[in-house]
């Protein structure tokens, strides 16, 4: 067993945990924190993503002890109180969204797109982008119009 | 999930030397990669332990292994079933030929395999290479092993 | 139109929790003491089961539980049921073979389940699966269906490996017509398996209560109640009244959920022989082996036509496989849910359809989006348009000169379409679709060395399903009408029980738009109560486009009848003749008078009861309805498809994509649109990219996001979808459905549109980019051979 702290959604957390603890069954098993979904077991759907220490990582891929020290966001932690972030609300407008499996991991993504690639983001990056996040149910139209709308919106 | 390899090596000792020992545990427990244990069963089948790993898929393999169509020294099958469990199962042979060369032996080899469950599932576009690899492995330690 | 009801695009009132994290999945949700189960799996297709030591797994630390098919079949568990009966020609019924839940006496499939662990830990049920010993003897195995009959016999019940040999319209007839015929065009195509692969993988929790002998599953289902009749009534799991199914929130169905599964029936069975909550979650490469495969037809075909291009006569011989057991509805699909559409939009006066079901050593096979329709669309709409190829005609020309025009029309084929405008649709997409223009865009497309192709689908499918009656007469095991229970509260809020059960199809909001729009409340005053058998009575689920069709009429019905109710409680209290009583945007009014209440008045009146007299109106405000629709509805529409084809790579693009549907009404466009993007995503998935690939033995080899291709993002353009109207009559709000339509029509729409670009049809599904550049070097050789 392996003592691990992190700040998760502005909150420290600390436990111990078996050091194949993967940072996905943390955050859902131990911390409860069930919004970040596993879609896959090779590292290819996204579902799983969330913001460490400000960039994204596909939480299914690292180790909860790989996270050690870090600053970790999830889906659940993006929006400000009660005001959802610029992201949350595009994917609402542009109905980015059918059977919500694929979206925490889509927004943070997305979110982390813009903070990469800047506010003026046009379909094809963002289609090509979007390369590590599998949707099965919108054929990705309406997401790529909530990324793009919502990454104008960030702008503030 | 099939696949077969051929090769050969050259061995820096007699016929004899290398069948001999191509015939003893104690080596081929040496060369075989991820070996654990090798317990003879008769003169001709064994029982052995190995854990390998393809690609994602880590496995001990637990199986016998049989020799057949012996013509010493000139050449033998071996051929065996691995059950690896949850990861699925290894099966296969390979014919091994002797020949004399320069001085040593040209040993050919002819391997036909075939995996199943997990490791084809998750495995089968690296079963080639990790069984060139290990095929590899085996003779590099078994020509240090005739060798010395 | 008011804001919020019917046609309006609301925003999903269900996306606060998804965007947030909030969502409830079953894998969400944790029960105290919960154990984890862990299944041990055949790795060999087609196998005798001698033995299986489990001595040493059980002595490993954590362990609660080792079982096996020998320990199922001692507690007396039923096998699983496929619930729709196909008699053969001869007038055999199917061959159904014996399914458990856990294989006992032999495999037939790479999956197949022979064992669980349970255990405190998943970790801890792994390690000890690794201990377990089986012994099989492996027998030869087939997973070609062509080639089913001829190899080794799968299970005792079905020599040949054949299911049923079942036909479908009149033989004599079509094939004198195509005797007399002045053209014909021939086709050999496959339909390719799929794995359905919903985000969400399937999970299953169970609870027993000793208390009360009762059991709670939490499951990725889209039929709770269906599944708690099949596990209740034929495994013989417990009492319908001691065994309550939930299915929270699920991440995408699809088909694949709504089939009663080894899993759920092993974890019911094993939370109440280890007294504690037993959960499940598959994994994606479990997931492949474990959930119902679809599509997987072999099929020629046949088109007659006469001297003007009109379609004489259609005949179809199709091998279907359904893998190694029969899965729930497997049956109905490449039978009654395939050949009852291979009339498509056309007036064709003579159809043949032959279909031999085979077992083979892989996943079981069953409804997949669209689900038999999808592969009589594809085989329809590749015929006309190499028809129209080999006429010389354009395939517009052709279409129209076949389409259906006047309704009802009764095919050769059982269905009787009611209502359709097959050319608007057509003129609407090729105009959308700038086809004037198309003959610059190829040669544009020359000039950087790539082909350019267009593709056209006329599709049509039948929806709402379904009728009980018809489908009764067919061999449907259960009726397939949907209930409603509109429940008004004291204070005019409004709780909707429905029988439906979404997975992405926005319930939530379309349903509160129609009783939004009825009782002139907000949306927000009405909540929509589905997926939990111990709160809403008996209902079908949802799948095959019928949530709006059926689920809905049943609670415009529902809602007929509290506002009936209403009036006499609003006629007593304000003193007037029931029959003066109007109600319109949420108010209760006298004719002629001022005098008025709303309906929230009216709502916490029926609950007082002191204003009307309690013996002649019963107190309160709640109405159930079941509706039973008379027919199926038949959604219908024009998709065209562009693709571009790099000559040296073969990479292939779509480029373009229109869709113009007619789904009848829409509640809420939106929505709609959604689902036929999401639709067309997996139809274009199927044709150009997803590949399910079994070895000779039986080995699956594309078991994982790494070696099956799932479309993303940038396989596609944005599409151009519009809509055309014409109401379904047969229901009262006039919907026809919308969740399949883009997932049938889209594989042909590619595949003419590739077959177009190339010159040859010499192409099978899926096109990939390494397909079509073989097809290329073919084509290069052949022309360099006859030069
Ligand atoms: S669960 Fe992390 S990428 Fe699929
Ligand atoms: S919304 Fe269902 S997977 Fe994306």
């Amino acid at each position: 067993m392996l003592p691990v702290s992190m700040t998760v959604n502005g909150k420290a957390v600390t436990a111990t945990v078996d050091p194949r603890t993967l940072l996905v069954q943390y955050l859902r098993d131990n911390l409860r924190l069930t919004g970040t979904h596993v879609g896959c077991d090779t590292s290819q759907c996204g579902a799983c993503v969330v913001h460490v220490d400000g960039a994204a990582r596909k939480s299914c891929t690292m180790f909860a002890w790989q996270a050690e020290g870090a600053k970790v966001t999830t889906i659940e932690g993006v929006a400000n109180g009660e005001k959802l972030h610029p992201m949350q609300e595009a994917f609402r407008e542009h109905h980015g969204l059918q059977c919500g499996y694929c979206t925490p991991g889509m927004i943070m993504s997305a979110i982390d797109m813009v903070n990469r690639k800047g506010n003026d983001l046009d379909d094809n990056t963002i289609r090509h982008e979007l390369e590590g996040n599998l949707c099965r149910c919108t054929g990705y139209h309406n997401i790529v119009k909530a990324i793009s709308a919502g990454a104008r919106a960030m702008k503030g | 999930m099939a696949m077969t390899m051929t090769g050969e090596v050259q061995l820096p000792a007699s016929r004899d030397t290398v069948w001999a020992k191509l015939n003893d545990p104690a080596t081929l427990k040496a060369c075989i990669p991820g070996c654990e244990d090798l317990n003879m069963l008769s003169d001709h089948e064994f029982e052995a332990v190995a854990v390998n790993k393809i690609g994602p898929v880590k496995a001990k393999f637990k199986g016998r292994v049989t020799l057949s169509d012996l013509d010493p020294p000139n050449g033998y099958k071996i051929s065996g079933q691995g059950d690896g469990g949850v990861a699925g199962f290894a099966k296969g042979g390979a014919v091994v030929s002797l020949t004399d060369k320069d001085g040593g032996t040209l040993l050919t080899y002819n391997v036909e395999a075939q995996i199943g469950g997990k490791l084809a599932q998750l495995g089968q576009r690296l079963i080639n290479g990790a069984a060139k690899k290990m095929a590899d492995q085996f003779f590099e330690n078994f020509a240090a092993a005739v060798k010395g | 139109m008011s804001a919020t009801g019917i046609g309006a695009a609301v925003r999903r009132k269900e996306d606060q929790r998804f965007i947030t994290g909030k969502g409830h999945y079953t894998d969400d949700v944790s029960r105290p003491g919960q154990t984890f189960a862990y299944f041990v799996r055949s790795p060999h297709a087609h196998a005798k089961l001698h033995s299986i030591d489990v001595k040493a797994a059980a002595a490993m630390p954590g362990i609660l539980a080792v079982l096996t098919g020998q320990d199922l079949a001692g507690d007396k568990i039923g096998n699983l049921i496929c619930g729709w009966m196909i008699h053969s020609k001869d007038g055999s019924p199917m061959k159904m073979a014996p399914h458990p839940a856990l294989a006992a006496t032999k495999v037939c499939y790479v999956g197949d389940p022979v064992a669980v662990v349970i255990a405190e830990t998943l970790a801890q049920a792994k390690d000890a699966a690794e201990k377990i010993a089986v012994d099989y003897e492996v027998l030869s195995a087939v997973t070609d269906p062509a080639k089913a009959k001829s190899a080794a016999q799968i299970h005792d019940v079905a020599p040949k490996n054949t299911i049923y040999e079942w036909h479908l319209g009149d033989s004599k007839a079509t094939d004198a017509a195509l005797a007399a015929a002045k053209h014909i065009t021939r086709i050999d195509l496959t339909n390719n398996r799929l794995v359905p692969n919903a985000m969400e993988p399937r999970a299953a929790l169970a609870e027993y209560d000793s208390g009360t002998d009762s059991l709670t599953l939490w499951n990725t289902s889209q039929n709770p109640h269906v599944a708690r009749l099949v596990i209740s009534a034929f495994v013989g799991m417990a009492p319908e009244h001691k065994l309550r199914v939930i299915a929270p929130d699920v991440g995408g169905g699809f088909g694949s959920k709504i089939f009663i599964y080894p899993e759920e029936v092993v974890c019911l069975w094993a939370a109440r022989r280890v007294g504690r909550p037993v959960k499940w979650t598959s994994d994606r490469s479990e997931a492949f082996l474990a959930d119902a495969h679809g599509r997987d037809h072999v099929t020629h075909a046949e088109m007659a036509f006469d001297g003007d291009g009109k379609i004489t006569a259609l005949k179809v011989k199709t091998i279907a496989n359904l893998g190694g057991y029969m899965s729930t509805f497997s049956s109905s699909v490449p039978t009654y849910l395939y050949a009852t559409l291979l009339s498509g939009q056309y007036a064709i006066p003579n159809i043949y359809c032959e279909v031999d079901a085979v077992y083979t050593n892989t996943v079981p096979v069953d409804a997949y989006r669209g689900a038999g329709r999808p592969e009589a669309t594809f085989v329809v709409e590749r015929l006309v348009e190499v028809g129209a190829r080999e006429l010389g005609l354009d395939p517009a020309e052709l279409r129209k000169r076949n389409f259906i025009k006047s309704f009802p029309h009764q095919t050769p084929v059982i269905m009787a379409y009611d209502a359709g405008d097959y050319l608007a649709s057509l003129k609407k997409a090729m105009e959308l679709a700038d086809v004037k223009g198309f003959g610059r865009r190829k040669r544009d497309a020359a000039r950087h060395g790539k082909l350019r192709g267009l593709g056209y689908s006329t599709y049509i499918e039948a929806c709402g399903i379904a009728p009980s009656q018809a489908v009764g007469s067919l061999g449907a095991g259960v009726g397939l009408w949907e209930s409603a229970e509109v429940r008004v509260n004291p204070t005019g809020s409004v709780e909707v029980l429905t029988g439906c059960h979404q997975h992405g199809q926005g319930h939530e909001t379309t349903f509160a738009q129609l009783v939004s729009e009825r009782l002139g409340i907000s949306i927000d005053q009405v909540s929509i109560v589905h997926g939990d058998t111990d709160k809403v009575q008996f209902g079908m689920g949802t799948y095959g486009s019928r949530s709006g069709a059926v689920g809905m009429s049943a609670i415009v019905k529902a809602l007929d009848k509290v506002e009936a109710k209403a009036k006499k409680i609003a006629a007593h209290v304000m003193e007037a003749a029931e029959g003066d009583i109007e109600f319109r945007d949420g108010k209760f009014t006298v004719a002629g008078t001022d005098k008025s209440m709303a309906f929230g008045e009216v709502a916490l009146a029926a609950y007082v009861g002191h204003k009307f007299p309690t013996q002649e109106i019963e107190p309160g405000l709640k109405e159930g309805a079941f509706y039973d629709p008379t027919n199926f509805t038949f959604p219908a529409g024009c998709h065209i498809c562009e693709i571009e084809i790099d000559q040296e790579t073969g990479e292939t693009e779509v480029v373009s994509w229109t869709a113009v549907d007619d789904f009848g009404t829409l509640i809420n466009p939106m929505i709609v649109e959604g689902q036929v993007h999401g639709g067309i995503a997996q139809g274009v998935g199927q044709a150009m990219i997803e590949q399910t690939v079994y070895d000779k033995d039986g080995q699956l080899l594309s078991g994982s996001y790494m070696d099956y291709a799932m479309p993303r993002a940038h396989n596609f353009p944005a599409f151009k979808v519009d809509t055309t109207e014409t109401k379904c009559p047969s229901n009262p709000l006039g919907i026809k459905g919308c969740g399949e339509a883009g997932a049938i029509a889209a594989p042909a729409a590619v595949m003419n549109a590739i077959t177009d670009a190339l010159g040859t049809e010499k192409i099978e599904m899926p096109a990939t980019s390494m397909a079509v550049w073989r097809a290329l070097q073919t084509m290069n050789r052949n022309q360099v051979a006859a030069e």
